[in-house]
């Protein structure tokens, strides 16, 4: 070992490539989700690895290196890419909240039941993606942190330095949304009132 | 009001997601027997969460992306173990310093007669960056990074990453470049309504440039303007090195930025 390369040095190479790399795909898709443009997501990823690389000595061991790897992505995102990008919203969450629960309003319901999910077999679809895509920034990333990449409420919330609360809340009305825009292939799907479940 | 007329809203979710106390737990479960309206929208909360996002596909990762991450970890590495050993980091300047004076001897013999080219070549490497066909090395608004990576690309002579966020640009990131088979460093600069600005640094002299459209002089330094349609070169000479900025922003707007950056040495 040369002078220079001091074994705090090598070790901390070492250990980041353990512990942070491993979360590049996760990084680089929650990036495609947020930038819609491949080479955007890729400088952001880049970036994300940069600034954790550097201030790696902040990180906890044995804490959630994946919820501190999309801390630091989101702060990117929000100071460099969120104004230039932030794209038009195609329709209110107030009104695919109303369709949401004109959707489940159910007078003599026969089908809806809790079991319902369990038995419905897993396709997935473009319709997914691109929903997901026109959801408002705010409900979207909740949902890509809690639903998508597994993250907690409390951890979410430390991303977007937000309270918990405010988490629960986006979380909740953005599944709504995201029914509400997708209903039409859940019942062609066979998911819904009335019909059987997907096999 | 019976429990069904009063429907669970977001406690559905926390239900859902098990967030709830035990005793709120089967209060929710006592609600849902008997409302299938609750039942039917905590389906359409589980068909998102488990369904719909739960199974969401990814994207491979593009194959040079763990590349350029490697590269720029590297990047880091390199700048921070000079700085590891002041002793070291003296005599790593001295050679640096040693060699730069060796290039620059060996520039000055290579580029002599004066190459009348190189405003043309600045402006070409413009447009190609604009244009996307010139590719930057890493992307970063992090000077002290893109500076990284001239140090790890063996640059020697002295590079100055600007910030110039007061005047409303930011850094778009660097590459190892070469200027008329001359190794030079250049960054980039997204402006005000999207105007690009990049500059170059290189071992050279002012006095190897062809006659520009304009001379200034400020703060006792030398500017070499050139004009070519909508851009603007603007050079001037800090020690060994020769330091120019490109743009398509107003003209006098980037001699301004030339006059804030520009240091005698």
């Amino acid at each position: 070992m040369s002078p220079e390369e001091t074994p705090e040095d090598g070790s901390k190479r070492e250990l980041f490539e353990a512990t942070a790399i491993p979360f590049m795909r996760a990084l680089h898709n929650t990036a495609l989700r947020l930038t819609h443009d491949p080479q955007d997501a890729a400088d952001l990823v880049q970036e994300t690895f940069l600034r954790a690389y550097r201030t790696f000595a902040s990180f906890t061991p044995g804490s959630n290196c994946k919820a501190w790897l999309f801390t630091i992505l989101y702060s990117i995102f929000v100071n460099q890419y969120h104004q230039a990008k932030r794209r038009p919203r195609m329709e209110s969450v107030e009104e695919l909240e109303e369709r949401f629960h004109h959707f489940v309003q159910a007078p003599g319901d026969p089908a809806s039941d809790i079991t319902t999910v369990e038995g419905w077999g897993w396709r997935w679809s473009p319709e997914v993606e691109r929903a997901l895509r026109q959801l408002p920034e705010d409900f979207r990333v909740p949902l890509l942190l809690v639903d998508v990449e597994g993250l907690s409420y409390e951890e979410a919330a430390s991303v977007l330095r937000c309270p918990v609360g405010t988490v629960g809340s986006r979380l909740y009305r953005g599944r709504m949304a995201l029914f509400a825009m997708l209903q039409d292939y859940a019942n062609q799907a066979g998911y819904g009132k009335g019909s059987e479940p997907d096999q | 009001m019976t429990d069904s007329a009063k429907h669970l809203g977001s406690a559905l979710q926390d239900f859902l997601d098990g967030r709830l106390d035990p005793a709120r737990q089967v209060e929710v479960q006592a609600h849902l027997e008997a409302c299938p309206q609750c039942r039917g929208e905590l389906e359409a909360l589980r068909w998102v969460r488990d369904i719909a996002l739960k199974k969401l596909p990814g994207e491979e990762l593009p194959p040079a992306l763990a590349e350029r991450v490697a590269t720029t970890l590297d990047a880091v590495d390199q700048h921070a173990r000079p700085a590891a050993s002041p002793i070291l980091g003296r005599r790593w300047r001295r050679w640096a310093a040693a060699g730069a004076l060796v290039t620059a001897a060996l520039i000055l013999l290579l580029s002599w007669p004066p190459s009348p080219d190189l405003a043309d070549a600045v402006a070409n490497d413009f447009t190609a960056y604009s244009s996307g066909a010139l590719d930057l090395d890493l992307r970063s608004s992090d000077g002290e990074a893109v500076e990284s990576l001239f140090a790890a690309g063996g640059i020697e002579f002295r590079t100055r990453v600007f910030d110039l966020g007061m005047m409303q640009y930011q850094l778009a990131g660097g590459r190892i470049h070469h200027l008329r088979n001359r190794p030079s460093v250049l960054f980039a600069y997204r402006g005000p309504e999207g105007r690009n600005l990049i500059c170059q640094m290189y071992e050279g002299q002012l006095t190897e440039l062809p006659r520009p459209d304009e001379v200034r002089e400020h703060d006792g330094i030398t500017f070499k303007v050139y004009r070519a349609g909508r851009l603007t070169l603007v050079f001037w000479q800090e020690g060994a090195v020769v330091c120019v900025l490109a743009s398509d922003a107003e003209s006098e707007a980037v001699i301004q930025l030339a006059y804030a950056k520009a240091v005698k040495v």
